[in-house]
Formats: structure tokens, sequence, C-alpha cells
């Protein structure tokens, strides 16, 4: 079963269309990382899941639900961008008073522990550090025991240290069959956190798959040298590549095979090479040169 | 949503601004008049000053109550993200304006009681058992509509608008309702204005069962009019900040 289906979905502020014809299955189970750039429609699809947002046109299903109706059963928990907590109750009484809105509320201790709380449960919201608020904010986005957890960047605010416990915490819950969806635009976090990663740019879903799926499927791979007053045809037609740029002396031939490109660059060309450089994909081009695309 | 409101009491009860300007202050100038005109007695009421004061105190702090319980607060959860906290748990949208109006009202007792000890205790103002509980409702009853207009104020304005604006709105009203000075001494001017205002007729209620007498239906209608319209005006202003685009 699909914990979340988006089937055409588009939406409208105005003129801007923050999100496009979307289309995104997600089964139950899974974890899944929304990578985009700022703007790319990560939040507004979130908060359309949420029932914060209606859709302009197309049709959202949260386990078979409609939205709202999901909220309202208590399957979906989340962690927005934005959210401060109560100055005046304490970590404990935050978290207590959220369960019990939920019908089928995980025991306190145990989110206490899972958001690495317990120390702090007495204290009160208004003392907190930064990186606390984000671990209350996590207790209570797990709180009801929600089978669908979403997350729209939750590292934002958070240290490299708090950021490492904050994944431990969430594959924690994972590990209990629950779906989760984040985003972030922090690439290794999609690499590392997730089973599966949708890139969406423009409010559209431009690659999808796991990371190394998606480092292979794109020219995030290239080879420069010194090209001089040599001329510059012909080295579009190599095996593998995808675009020539030069720039002051310099070609850069982008590629999605990289040994394939240069082995041709010597045998097939005439050409004095100087000054090679290999440039092989990493996420963050493969990123790059999807959202650019796009 | 027993346990919402168990919260909401419990942050109020510990926020220091609620504490100082609506139990602290009531009863502290109602110890302080007292002492100084208790013995005196008001002409147009017919009432003692200790008993007067005593109901203008009481309403001061329930007005007050009313209004700091709920503008501020109510604009800084919906600014601060804590409203959509709560929009995207099964909680549903009208438990949390519900909520909020029982908080509030439950918040204006401890100024209504505290004032009316301090009277008893200090000035030995003693009315009969059916008498004060006369009084105590109807004064508690009639805070409704400055609950409302809180409401009002917290889901039209920003935190920092509403801020200035609860607080002109609650001395505004004290001030109209002849509850720091009576309506008599007031100009022209401003006794028409005043006689239009909820926290007036708010008062004379107030004072009227006090002495003894039964409330001027023109008084009882009047709140009942504000209070329909704040109320209505509270809703519409809900619905309006929580509205799904």
């Amino acid at each position: 079963m699909n914990a979340i289906a988006f089937t055409d979905v588009t939406k409208r502020y105005g003129d801007v269309l923050a999100v496009d014809g979307l289309d995104l299955e997600v089964p139950a189970g899974a974890t899944v990382a929304l990578l985009g750039p700022n703007g790319a429609g990560k939040s507004t699809s979130i908060n359309m899941l949420l029932g914060l947002l209606r859709p302009s046109s197309g049709e959202i299903r949260v386990f078979g639900e409609p939205p709202e109706t999901a909220v309202a059963n208590g399957e979906i928990g989340a962690m927005l961008q934005e959210g401060a907590l109560i100055p005046e109750l304490t970590v404990a009484e935050t978290v207590d008073f959220v369960r019990r809105l939920y019908p089928r509320p995980l025991p306190l201790e145990e989110i206490l522990r899972l958001a690495d709380l317990t120390e702090l449960a007495r204290r009160r919201a208004d003392r907190l550090s930064g990186g606390q608020t984000q671990r209350v904010r996590f207790a209570l986005a797990i709180a009801g025991g929600p089978r669908l957890l979403l997350l729209d960047e939750p590292t934002a605010a958070m240290d490299v240290e708090s950021r490492r416990t904050f994944w431990d915490n969430m594959r924690a819950y994972a590990a209990r069959g629950r779906t989760i969806l984040f985003a972030t635009h922090y690439l290794e976090e999609a690499d590392e956190n997730a089973d599966r990663v949708v890139v969406i740019a423009r409010g559209r879903v431009v690659a999808d798959g796991s990371a190394a799926e998606i480092k292979a499927g794109v020219a995030g791979q290239a080879v420069s040298f010194l090209l001089g007053e040599q001329p510059v045809a012909g080295l579009d037609a190599l095996p593998g590549t995808t675009g020539v740029e030069l720039q002051g002396g310099r070609v850069t031939l982008r590629t999605t095979d990289l040994d394939a490109t240069v082995a041709a660059l010597y045998r097939k060309t005439t050409l004095d090479i100087r000054d090679l450089q290999l440039h092989g994909a990493d996420l963050e081009d493969a990123f790059l040169a999807l959202t650019k695309e796009a | 949503m027993r346990h919402y409101i168990k919260v909401e009491l419990l942050r109020m009860l510990r926020n220091k601004r609620y504490v100082i300007f609506v139990v602290a202050f009531p009863v502290g100038f109602y110890l302080l008049y007292s002492n100084l005109w208790g013995s005196e007695s008001d002409q147009a009421t017919g009432l003692r000053g200790s008993v007067l004061l005593m109901v203008s105190m009481a309403a001061y702090g329930a007005l007050a109550a009313a209004m700091m319980s709920t503008a501020v607060p109510w604009s800084q959860e919906r600014h601060s993200g804590w409203l959509r906290q709560l929009q995207i748990t099964p909680l549903p949208g009208r438990a949390i304006i519900l909520t909020k109006l029982v908080s509030s009202l439950l918040l204006v007792l401890p100024s209504l009681l505290l004032v009316g000890l301090a009277a008893v205790l200090t000035q030995h103002v003693s009315l009969s058992p059916v008498r004060w509980v006369e009084l105590i409702l109807a004064m508690w009853a009639g805070t409704i509509p400055f609950a409302a207009l809180g409401l009002a104020i917290g889901s039209l304005l920003p935190p920092d608008t509403a801020q200035p604006v609860a607080m002109i709105g609650m001395f505004g009203l004290a001030l109209l309702g002849g509850l720091w000075f009576p309506e008599s001494m007031m100009p022209a001017a401003m006794k028409s204005i005043a006689h239009v205002t909820p926290s007036y007729d708010y008062a004379r209620i107030g004072w009227r069962i006090a002495a003894g007498e039964t409330p001027h239906t023109a008084d009882a209608a009047g709140i009942l009019v504000w209070g329909v319209a704040l109320v209505a005006l509270a809703l519409v202003a809900y619905r309006r900040a929580t509205v799904r685009a």
C-alpha cells in the first residue's frame, strides 16, 4: 500500500507555479528524501500532505485517504520548518499535551528517550537551546506514533554533532516499519539517510531512485584539458559526451562515461592534450546538473 | 480538550505579565483605594466606597484577565508556528478557539475572587450569600465580550501590534467604564462615549447587584448586544486566521 500518492498535483500562488504536475508514490515503510534547492516546492508539497495547503489541481492520498482525514486519524506526524513552543511549559508537559491529542500515542518515556530528551524533561521551553528545541519538535512529531513522519529540513538549525544524533534517532523510529519523507537540500543527508532520493526542481520530479542510480543517470562526470588554439570541432561527437564548454583555452567535456570519453580523446583525435583533469560525479554534481536542466 | 484547558491555565498562571496585571494590580489597587475612600459613600449608587471599589477593581481585573489571556498569547501562537503544530494533530479546529474562550473565562476567576476576598478581609464588606453568588456569576458571565474581543485582536493582528492594541483596549475600556473614576466626573464628550462601551454596562450591572437592586434592562441589553457582536467577530476572525489556502 502506498503511504503517499501525489497524482498530477499542481499548486499555484497567483502567477507562481510552486508545484507543477507532481506525480509521486511512496510505498509504506520506505524512507525517502525529497531533495531540491530552495523554492523547488518541497515545503509546499509537505504542507499539502498535511492538509495545511490545498492543491490547485490533482489529488493527494495518504494511506488511501485525503490528507485532512489522515491528520484527523492521527496517521501523520510532522516537523515543519518553523514552530516555536509554549515558553511557559516544560518539555515533558509539552510532549505529553501533544501525545494526548492522538488516538494511539507512544508512551511519554519512550518519546523522550527516542528524542534524547529524558534529561531535559523538566526544563521550560524558554530555557532550551536551538538544537534542544529541535529535539522537542521531533518528539512532538513522533508523539502520536504516526505511521507517516514528515520532516521539513529538520536539521537546518543544528550543528554537526546534533545532526548525527538526530539522524540516528530518526532511523530508530523508521526501523519500526514507519514511512518517512524528509525534505533537505543537503545531498549528504539524502545519500546517508534515505533508501530513495527524489530530486525535485521547479515543482517537478527530475530524478527518482537510489543515490547511486541518480549519480549514474546524469552527466555529472567531466574531463577537462588545455586546448589552446586547437579546434574544438568534433569533440561533442566523442562517445559519452553530453556537452562541451570552452573557457579561456580550457575545454570541459561533460560525459556519462568518463572512461570511454578519455580513451576516445587519445585514440580518435590528434589533439595535443595538456593538463588533463578528471572530475568524477558526486551527488552534488548530479544534483546541480539535474536542477539546472529543469 | 480537558487536558488542553489544563495546559492553557498552567501556562498563564506561570506568565508574569498575567499575574502582575491581572491578579496583583486589582488587589493592590483595591487595598490602596479602599483605605483612602473606603468609608465614603457614593452619591450615584448609594454604595459604600469599599463596596463600590470592590466591584470596580474586580471588574477591572476580570476585564484585564479576559483580554490579557487571549489577545497576545493567541497572536503569538499563530505567528510562532504553534497553531500549525496543533493543526497537524487530530485536534479539531473548533476545539482550539473553544478552549481559548473557556480558559480565558476560568482565568478571570482569580481576580474576581481575590478582590472579593480582600474586600471581606480588610474592609469587612458583607453581602448576603445569594447576593455574592449573583454578583460573581454576573461579573463572570459579563467578561465573555472582553474575551471575545481579545481573541478577535489576536486573530487579526500580529503580536507586536496586538500587544499595544490590547493594552490600549484594556485600559481604555476600564477608564471609560468608570472603573478608575466615576463616570459623573467625566467631561461630556467622554461621557457619551463611555455610555456605549460594554465595560460601562458591565460595571453598572455589578454596582446595582452589590446595592441589592435589579440591574437595568438597558445595561443587560447593552452587554448582550456587545457580547453577540464580539463573539461573532471573534469567530469570523478565527476562521480568517486559520483558513487553509
